[in-house]
């Protein structure tokens, strides 16, 4: 019996005869395989859960009547996963436009051409699955990256190709733009509701991890470019600024589609960049909101109305979508990388020294950076591991449910007692006891222990931080020890949705000026609550944290 | 046709995906390579068969002389330790590189070699 395993990587002398017939990258196979694997992950999500009597084995489809509860958004970033997933969801569902090339789903060939999804193709019709029509949003972000172009035109252009002018069918385009975050008229739009008076000028002093609100006194920004630039050159650190980004335009798609009534959300996240989030996102602590989502997303809006956020790519690795995208001819628009520093005011307005030291700062990398470029290096070797991320995912599960509303910044789920968590696991002041006992080194951007400021004794009652996740609230108060971050005065704008949200006591005028916090500090210390720390036992750590360690395979 | 001699090889190779910008925004090139090429992939140096070790010019030549002759700007958005840089798929007559050899596939007259980036995610 032979010992070869035949592999000719790990024997040079193996023979390994090519079946070409099961060479994926054939055509002929190639179209129908993604397509049905796509068909396979949507299909199931499409209607109402409540009525949902699980996926046929056969393409996803379930039995009966596809008949989703509301309309259809595509997230469209300019990526490959995008272009790819809006012509295979208008392939598959909607009418296909003479000038797109590719191939029809392989389900569609065995049926006749009087069932109603092959009838209602020819009448150029939506199929009746989804309710009004369809719509692409697109979220521009070139105005803070410098030397970006803007790419709405070319994205609108891609979305056009799927209009049929013989039959009126169209895809509507729904351009948006980072700062509309900041724009009370775009939240209008979306069916927002009236900022408070109060509320309009609030912005929070991320030097303090409370995260308190403030009013912004002279220093409001003009325009919602200016707020977006201030909000994002606030950050401390470029994996900020890049989780940060993420969020706004996660948030901006979801208000929008929920403006058209829609009942799913999709994105081309592939499977590569599935695995890519999932390790940057835990990084960074979102590992409640990946876990408790699992691979299915709800978000549940106003007047209870729920948006299903789906990615019907995240089985189709990013090889996979980019072969798809060259054999049908798809024009992909592109996508800047996020930048690792930004302006305090818009491009074209900075002064020289900013502009160099923003293009300096560029090289800086970032969580996000780092796990792309080891993911890639992953799939290009062992490919196998990028799948595998992703599945682990759908294995675990949190040991408990997260707040009601989840976190007002990033609208994902939020765990309970996240600033309790925190106090319990880090050093919380380099003027804590028990860090000055250690005569561990200072970092080496400190010659001297900075001064305690007002953050070691305030906790005002009307601050952030109880309403944010982990990973929020890491984003606005993360330190990096090689001393980025630099120490910032100015009071971070808030985004539209935050300011709406905010309780009715903002409007409160004994809310503190952010001029009010500078001077007046000694007063405010005095009859602010005081912390006190102290090192605990080992006993008394594990009783903390003994809820969230695993228990011994014998004590079962 | 190849040449009597086969003393050169004519292919064309394509970029797609953002990789044409690092091309003078031109996704599709046709190119002579030599049909011997050193084996330390030179490709500046002219090929004496008679004195040098030479090798059948070959993908990984391939990517060099790319580099070295056409790329504009950002050789490391390309090229990386000899190969493509990771995120970047080859095409080889419209089949997956991986499947014929990789950087050790030996170009033949008339072959057409498509470079597409997949690094602009989702």
């Amino acid at each position: 019996m032979s010992t070869s395993c035949g592999n000719p990587e790990t024997e040079q002398d193996a023979l390994m005869t090519r079946r070409t017939k099961f060479d994926k990258t054939k055509t002929s196979c190639f179209f129908p395989l993604i397509s049905t694997r796509f068909r396979k992950t949507l299909g199931p999500t499409i209607n109402n859960k409540r009525g949902n009597k699980g996926a046929n084995a056969r393409g996803g489809r379930i039995k009966g009547l596809m008949q989703a509860p509301g309309s259809l958004v595509i997230g469209h970033s300019g990526g490959l996963g995008s272009t790819v997933l809006l012509d295979l969801v208008a392939k598959s569902y909607f009418y296909r436009s003479s000038t797109s090339s590719g191939q029809l789903p392989e389900d569609s060939l065995s049926l006749g051409s009087e069932h109603p999804r092959n009838r209602a193709r020819g009448e150029g019709d939506s199929g009746d699955v989804w309710k009004g029509t369809p719509a692409v949003c697109y979220v521009e972000v070139a105005s803070v990256i410098p030397g970006a172009k803007e790419r709405t035109e070319e994205v609108r252009a891609a979305v056009k190709a799927y209009s049929d002018p013989t039959t009126g069918f169209e895809i509507d385009f729904i351009p948006l733009r980072l700062e509309d975050a900041f724009d009370e008229g775009w939240w209008k739009t979306v069916g927002g509701t009236d900022l408070k008076q109060g509320a309009r000028d609030l912005g929070i002093d991320i030097n303090d991890e409370a995260l308190p609100t403030l009013r912004q006194g002279s220093n409001i920004p003009t325009t919602p470019l200016q707020s977006l630039h201030t909000y994002l050159s606030s950050l401390p650190t470029p994996t900020a600024i890049h989780s940060a980004i993420s969020s706004l335009i996660r948030v901006l798609l979801l208000f929008t589609a929920a403006s058209r009534d829609a009942s799913h959300l999709l994105l081309g996240t592939s499977l590569t960049s599935l695995s890519m989030n999932m390790i940057s996102g835990i990084a960074q602590g979102a590992g409640f909101a990946m876990v408790s989502e699992g691979l299915e997303e709800a978000w549940i809006g106003k007047n209870d109305q729920n948006i299903s956020i789906v990615r019907p790519l995240r089985d189709i690795g990013i090889k996979e979508s980019a072969f798809w995208a060259w054999w049908s001819n798809l024009p992909v628009p592109g996508r800047d990388r996020y930048p690792s520093s930004v302006s305090s005011v818009p491009l074209g307005s900075e002064t020289a020294a900013s502009r160099v030291a923003v293009k300096q700062n560029q090289k800086l990398t970032s969580i996000d950076v780092l796990t792309q470029d080891f993911i890639m290096g992953l799939e290009k070797d062992f490919p196998s591991t990028v799948s595998t991320i992703a599945r682990t995912l759908a294995k675990v599960t949190t040991k408990e449910k997260g707040v009601s509303g989840g976190c007002v910044v990033c609208q994902k789920p939020a765990q309970p007692d996240v600033q309790a968590w925190k106090a319990s696991i880090s050093i919380r002041s380099y003027h804590d006891e028990a860090f000055v006992k250690s005569k561990h080194p200072l970092p080496p951007h400190f010659t001297s222990p900075p001064d305690a400021g007002v953050s070691a004794a305030s906790s005002p009652t009307n601050g952030l931080a109880p309403r944010l996740c982990y990973s929020c609230h890491t984003t606005f108060t993360s330190r990096s020890s090689r001393g980025i971050a630099s120490a910032n005065e100015v009071v971070v704008p808030l985004p539209v949705w935050v300011k709406a949200s905010l309780p009715s006591s903002s409007e409160d005028t004994t809310v503190p000026e952010s001029k009010d916090l500078q001077t007046g500090s000694n007063e405010d210390v005095a009859q602010a609550e005081v912390w006190e720390t102290k090192k605990l036992s080992r006993g008394s750590i594990k009783d903390k944290i003994g809820a969230f360690l695993l228990d011994d395979a014998g004590d079962e | 046709m190849a040449s009597a001699e086969a003393s050169s090889v004519t292919i064309k190779v394509e970029f797609s995906g953002g990789l044409e910008l690092l091309f003078s925004n031109q996704r599709s090139h046709t190119l002579t390579l030599p049909a011997a090429v050193p084996t330390d992939n030179a490709t500046t140096v002219p090929v004496s068969s008679t004195t040098e070790a030479t090798k059948p010019a070959d993908i990984t030549y391939l990517i060099h002389y790319l580099r070295d002759h056409l790329l504009k700007e950002r050789a490391e958005l390309f090229e990386e330790n000899g190969t493509v840089r990771p995120g970047i798929l080859v095409l080889i007559n419209d089949t997956d590189w991986e499947l014929e050899g990789e950087g050790d596939y030996v170009v033949k007259e008339g072959d057409e070699v498509v470079f597409i980036s997949t690094l602009h995610g989702g």
